[in-house]
C-alpha cells in the first residue's frame, strides 16, 4: 500500500519564515504583558515624563516665536529641553527606571512563565527552532524598553524639529537621531539578554525583582561606596547602567576625548562582559528539555 | 494493520541523561489509528515523547518522521504536539492561543484565521474560544491544546497525558474527537497512565518501562505471547460442573477451578485454539452459557504480567 493511499500527503503549503515567527512571538508576548493593570499604570509613569518634556519643547517654541530675543534665556532656564544630544541622553537615562520597574515584573510573563509551567514545549514542537524562539522574546523585552526609551525620545526629535521654522534642525542634528536610536539600541540589547538569562533560571516574579534589584540597585550602591571608600573611580564601572549611560553618550558623540574615551573603552568591555555571560546562561536553559515534571 | 505504512520510524534509538539512560534501544513503527504508549512515571514515555516531536536529539539510533529527521523543522510539519502541560497564558482567550500556534506554524493571517477556526470547529470550542484561558476548565483546557495540535492537520497527533484530570462527559467527548481523528487516517499516540482507558481507546498499544519497550501490538497479540501465563475465562452457565468436565478434555486448557454456584474459571493457554472449540461444543451441547469474559486480557493485566517478566 502507497503512503498516499492511506491519507497521508506531502506538505506543499506555501508558509512564512520562521523568522516572522519570531515577530509573532514578540508580538504575543508584548500583548500578554500590556493585558496588565501593573504595566498600564508603569507605562502612565514613563508617559508623564515624556508628555512633561513634549509640553516643555511646545512652550520653549512658543516663547520663542513670541520674543526670539528670549530664547537664549529660555535655554537657560529649561535646560531638559535645549534640542542638544546631552538633553536627549538625560531623557533617555531618565526613562530607564521606570523601564526597569516595568522589566522586572515582565520578565515573569515574557520569559520565566514559558520555563515555569512548561510553555517551552509548544514553541519548540512547531516549525520554529531554539533561535527563533531566542529572538522573538529577546524582541519582545527589546520592544517594551523601546516602548519607553526610544520611541518618545524620537517623537520629542521630530517635535523640537517640527518647532523650529525650518526643518533646518532635522537636517543638521541627524547625528542626535543616530545616537537615540544606537543608545536605545543599546539598552534593548542589553536589558533583553540580561533579563532573558535571568528570567529564564529564576522563573518566578519575586526572585527576578530581587535579582534586578541586585543588579541595578544594589550593585550602583556598592560601586560608590568602594569608589569612595578606595578612592579609586574604576569602582563605578561595576554600575551596569552607568556604562550604558557611557556608551550612550558615546552614540550621541559627546565624548571627550582622552580620559573618558578609555573609560568607554572599559564600559564597553564589562557590558560585552555581561551580554557574553547571558548568553552562556540562556543557551543551556534553551537546551534542557524537562522530561520528568 | 500491519500491512499499513508506518509514518514515524523509530530504530534502535537509546537517549542518555549523562549517566541515566532514559531510553534503551527502542524500535517502533507508527501506524495510523490510535497507539497507547502505556508505562509507569520514570519508564521514558516523555523522553520517547520528546523523541518524536523533535525536542530532543537521541543519543544513538534514528527517529524519522516520513523521510527525514524527527530533529529537522520539516518533520514538524507533519506532527501535531498536545504536551500535558496546561497552565500557560492564563491571560490568553483560547482563540488567540491557537491561531498565535498556528501562525508559529507558519501560516498566514488569514490563513492561521481559517486553521484555527477549523480546529476549534473539530474540537467543538467554537462558542467557548473566546474566554480566557484562565477560565477554563481541566476538559476545556485539554480541547484547546488538542486545537492547537491540530491545526495545522498533522498525520500524527501526539497526546501526553490527555483525559488527565478531565471528568467523564468531557472524557467522553475527547475520545470521540481522537477517534474521527484515527478514522481520517491519522496517527495518534496517547501517552498515559490510566490503563483502563486503553482497553477500549487504543487500537494498539506500546508498553514501556525503565526505558525498555516490553511489547508492543494490539492486547490482544501482546496477550498471546505471554505463554506464562495462561489466560483465564470466566463462564457462567447453567450447568458448570457438566462444561468443566469438557473443558478438561480440551488441550488448550491447563486448568479449571469451579466458582460456585455457576462460574467456572479456566486457565487458556492457546486462546487461538480454545475459542473455536468451545464456540463448536456450545453449540452441539446445551451448556446455556450466559457469560464469558476474560479476565486478564486488559491493559492493565497485560502491563502487571509484563513488569513481572521484566522483573525476573
Amino acid at each position: 500500500m502507497s503512503v498516499d493511499s492511506v491519507g497521508f500527503r506531502g506538505w506543499s503549503e506555501r508558509l512564512t519564515s520562521p523568522w516572522l515567527s519570531s515577530w509573532s512571538i514578540a508580538r504575543t508576548g508584548l500583548l500578554l504583558v500590556l493585558r496588565r493593570k501593573l504595566f498600564w499604570i508603569l507605562l502612565g509613569l514613563a508617559l508623564l515624563n515624556f508628555l512633561f518634556m513634549f509640553a516643555l519643547i511646545y512652550l520653549k517654541a512658543q516663547l520663542s516665536a513670541q520674543n526670539p530675543a528670549i530664547e537664549r534665556f529660555v535655554d537657560r532656564i529649561l535646560t531638559s529641553v535645549t534640542g542638544t544630544g546631552d538633553s536627549y541622553l538625560n531623557f533617555m537615562f531618565l526613562q530607564g527606571t521606570v523601564t526597569m520597574l516595568m522589566l522586572a515584573f515582565a520578565g515573569e510573563v515574557l520569559v520565566g512563565s514559558d520555563f515555569q509551567q512548561g510553555g517551552l514545549t509548544f514553541y519548540l514542537s512547531r516549525r520554529i527552532s531554539r533561535r527563533h524562539y531566542a529572538l522573538g522574546k529577546l524582541l519582545g523585552i527589546g520592544m517594551l524598553v523601546s516602548l519607553t526609551t526610544t520611541i518618545p525620545a524620537v517623537i520629542l526629535f521630530i517635535e523640537y524639529g517640527a518647532m523650529t521654522d525650518s526643518l533646518t534642525y532635522l537636517r543638521e542634528n541627524w547625528r542626535i537621531l543616530l545616537g537615540i536610536l544606537g543608545y536605545g539600541a543599546i539598552m534593548a540589547t542589553v536589558l533583553s539578554l540580561v533579563l532573558f538569562a535571568l528570567a529564564a533560571w529564576l522563573e518566578k516574579t519575586v526572585p527576578l525583582v530581587m535579582a534586578w534589584a541586585a543588579l541595578f540597585v544594589l550593585l550602583p550602591v556598592l560601586g560608590r561606596i568602594l569608589s569612595r571608600v578606595q578612592d579609586d573611580e574604576d569602582w563605578l564601572l561595576i554600575m551596569l547602567w552607568r556604562n550604558l549611560r557611557l556608551l550612550g553618550s558615546w552614540c550621541f558623540g559627546s565624548v571627550d576625548a582622552g580620559e573618558e574615551t578609555e573609560l568607554i573603552g572599559w564600559a564597553a568591555s564589562i557590558v560585552l562582559l555581561v551580554c557574553a555571560a547571558s548568553v552562556a546562561a540562556i543557551i543551556p536553559r534553551l537546551r534542557a528539555i524537562r522530561v520528568v515534571q | 494493520m500491519s500491512e499499513t505504512p508506518s509514518l514515524c520510524r523509530f530504530r534502535r534509538v537509546s537517549k542518555w541523561y549523562g549517566a541515566v539512560i532514559a531510553l534503551n534501544d527502542v524500535s517502533f513503527a507508527l501506524r495510523p489509528g490510535i497507539t497507547g504508549l502505556v508505562g509507569p512515571n520514570g519508564a521514558g514515555k516523555s523522553t520517547l515523547i520528546k523523541l518524536l516531536t523533535g525536542q530532543l536529539r537521541p543519543s544513538l539510533g534514528e527517529v524519522r518522521v516520513q523521510d527525514v529527521s524527527a530533529w529537522s523543522a520539516a518533520a514538524r510539519s507533519y506532527i501535531g504536539y498536545c504536551p500535558d502541560a496546561d497552565a500557560f497564558y492564563e491571560e490568553m482567550s483560547g482563540r488567540a492561543f491557537v491561531r498565535f500556534m498556528a501562525r508559529l506554524r507558519g501560516y498566514r493571517r488569514n490563513d492561521a484565521h481559517e486553521r484555527s477556526e477549523a480546529a476549534l470547529q473539530q474540537v467543538e470550542m467554537t462558542d467557548r474560544a473566546d474566554r480566557k484561558l484562565g477560565s477554563y476548565s481541566k476538559g476545556m483546557r485539554q480541547r484547546i491544546k488538542l486545537a492547537q495540535a491540530i491545526v495545522h492537520d498533522p498525520d500524527v497527533v501526539v497526546l501526553d497525558e490527555p483525559l488527565n484530570g478531565v471528568d467523564p462527559v468531557g472524557r467522553a467527548q475527547l475520545v470521540r474527537v481522537f477517534r474521527q481523528l484515527a478514522d481520517a487516517g491519522k496517527a495518534i499516540l496517547i501517552s498515559s497512565h490510566i490503563l483502563d482507558e486503553m482497553d477500549t481507546l487504543a487500537d494498539q498499544v506500546m508498553f514501556i518501562c525503565r526505558g525498555r519497550m516490553l511489547a508492543s501490538g494490539t492486547l490482544e497479540e501482546i496477550r498471546e505471547m505471554l505463554e506464562d501465563h495462561p489466560l483465564k475465562v470466566r463462564i457462567n452457565a447453567k450447568s458448570p460442573r457438566e462444561l468443566a468436565g469438557q473443558m478438561l478434555r480440551l488441550n488448550a486448557v491447563r486448568g479449571v477451578q469451579l466458582e460456585p454456584p455457576q462460574s467456572l474459571l479456566l486457565e487458556v493457554e492457546r486462546p487461538g485454539e480454545f475459542f473455536p472449540e468451545l464456540a463448536r461444543l456450545a453449540a452441539k451441547e446445551d451448556y446455556e452459557i450466559e457469560k464469558l469474559e476474560v479476565v486478564d486480557a486488559s491493559t492493565e493485566a497485560v502491563f502487571d504480567y509484563l513488569l513481572r517478566q521484566a522483573g525476573q
